[in-house]
């Protein structure tokens, strides 16, 4: 029955096609990744000094963004952000949709990392940034040499979780037509009308990078915890 | 083209419409996911043999492999096998004729079953040791030590937990749309297939999975704080 409808040799054979598209898939990861850490910071920041409307706007994008679906946030940036530039007098119409793509999932990313630096600012005690102050670092320096370590560490696990949970994620870029790893199981199927198997190569590539994400994750932080214990 | 806002009144009614479609599938999920991922968490915490590496291997394959693409490869083998086998016993019923919501109903308690069954392991966990022992030295067995004693402790630590999975159920319902399952998101945009306004649909869809999410939310919060109280007042 199923044997006319999975072929696990074809599996080997699509393996390699859809590998040579897991740059892409990496590359919306890693530039979302970035660029969601940046704004997350900054978000976080903003949090946390409870700068005046900058803070409830940002309570209202982080609830957005962690309350709606990511298909649909692809989709509101594809034909939302056109449009507002419109306005502006800017035309990215004929922009690559890969850019709409890591526009979304940064968007995303940072409503999430914003949520995870602001907990592990603020559990790195009051105590050591009056410590640093009292012994003379500025502000820049005292973030940069005391809290950020020690909150980075606290952040380690929820950054690793994650970058996993964004690695799956793009998994929905296809639906807006780029072609990734997920993409390229729907071109190869154009032409062979299978399928099953392409889907089985694409699982079986996420399954390895998520095995090796969480690896590499339990890794660093031992190494870290190490370190600081030594 | 501007933004229709009329059109994005009826886009809304379509989606508010189709909302119980979305929370049929994450509720379901959600009760499916709570009783496998207990039976799973328990299975590990208790290290039962086979079991417990069973279900190990089994989060280790759903989590690592997206919703999607797990929904998509139940979607063609369920078709075609179902198809196989109505053929085989003469059945006037082909795969076109179930309503695709079941697949995308599967779709999410598998996932959601590997999901419960991590955070429910790192409540029984979280419970201690001594709890345990302390349970079987009072000759209580297993069975009785982990619903008399482990899990009216470990279940109210789950529950935060347990709401952000609902949550992300309510969201990654909106996957159904992939398999062209009629939910609140394909719901949403079916009205806009006439005019191509799928802004304005996507809008809408995402109003409304918000303020689901944002009641879920407040509901969770409200049952915290009943689920805290006498603890509270046992301490002071």
């Amino acid at each position: 029955m199923l044997n006319g409808l999975f072929d696990p040799a074809t599996v080997l054979v699509y393996l390699p096609r859809l590998l040579l598209k897991l740059p892409v898939t990496l590359l919306i990861v890693v530039t979302a990744t970035v660029c969601g850490a940046a704004g997350g910071m900054m978000l976080a920041l903003v949090r946390l000094f409870r700068t005046p409307v900058l803070n409830q706007a940002a309570l209202v994008y982080i609830s957005f963004m962690r309350g709606t679906p990511i298909v649909v946030q692809l989709f509101l940036v594809f034909y939302g952000v056109p449009l507002l530039l419109g306005h502006l007098g800017i035309d990215i119409n004929r922009w690559d949709k890969l850019y709409f793509v890591i526009l979304a999932y940064a968007l995303n990313t940072a409503a999430f990392k914003a949520e995870v630096f602001r907990a592990a600012l603020q559990s790195v005690p009051a105590g050591q940034a009056e410590a640093a102050y009292a012994v003379g670092l500025t502000r820049l320096q005292c973030f940069r040499r005391i809290i950020a370590p020690q909150a980075l560490l606290i952040a380690l696990p929820s950054l690793g979780t994650g970058l996993a949970a964004l690695l799956q994620d793009t998994s929905l870029a296809y639906t807006l037509g780029v072609v990734d790893v997920m993409g390229q199981v729907h071109a190869i199927a154009s032409g062979t009308n299978r399928m099953l198997e392409g889907y089985v190569g694409a699982a079986l590539i996420f399954l390895a990078l998520s095995v090796v994400l969480e690896k590499g994750f339990g890794r660093v932080e031992a190494g870290l915890l190490l370190k600081r214990h030594s | 083209m501007g933004f229709d806002s009329d059109f994005f009144f009826v886009a809304l009614r379509e989606a508010i419409k189709y909302t119980p479609v979305a929370l049929f599938l994450s509720v379901t999920a959600l009760l499916v996911g709570f009783v496998c991922g207990l039976a799973l968490a328990v299975s590990r915490v208790f290290q039962l043999r086979y079991f417990s590496a069973l279900s190990r291997a089994y989060v280790v394959l759903i989590k690592g492999i997206p919703l999607v693409i797990i929904l998509l490869l139940l979607y063609l083998t369920l078709t075609c096998l179902f198809d196989d086998l109505a053929k085989g016993f003469r059945l006037p019923v082909r795969s076109k004729d179930i309503d695709l919501i079941w697949v995308a109903a599967l779709a999410l308690s598998l996932w959601s079953t590997a999901n419960i069954a991590e955070l429910l392991r790192g409540a029984l966990l979280s419970v201690g040791k001594g709890q345990f022992e302390a349970a079987y030295s009072v000759g209580l067995s297993r069975r009785q030590t982990l619903f008399r004693i482990i899990l009216p402790q470990a279940l109210p630590v789950s529950l935060p937990m347990l709401c952000n999975t609902f949550i992300g159920l309510i969201k990654w319902s909106s996957v159904a749309f992939v398999i062209s399952c009629v939910d609140l998101l394909n719901g949403a945009l079916i009205a806009a297939t006439d005019n191509y306004r799928f802004l304005e649909a996507y809008l809408a869809a995402a109003l409304v999975y918000w303020g689901l999410n944002l009641a879920v939310e407040q509901l969770s919060h409200q049952l915290e704080k009943r689920l805290r109280l006498p603890v509270n007042e046992v301490i002071h």
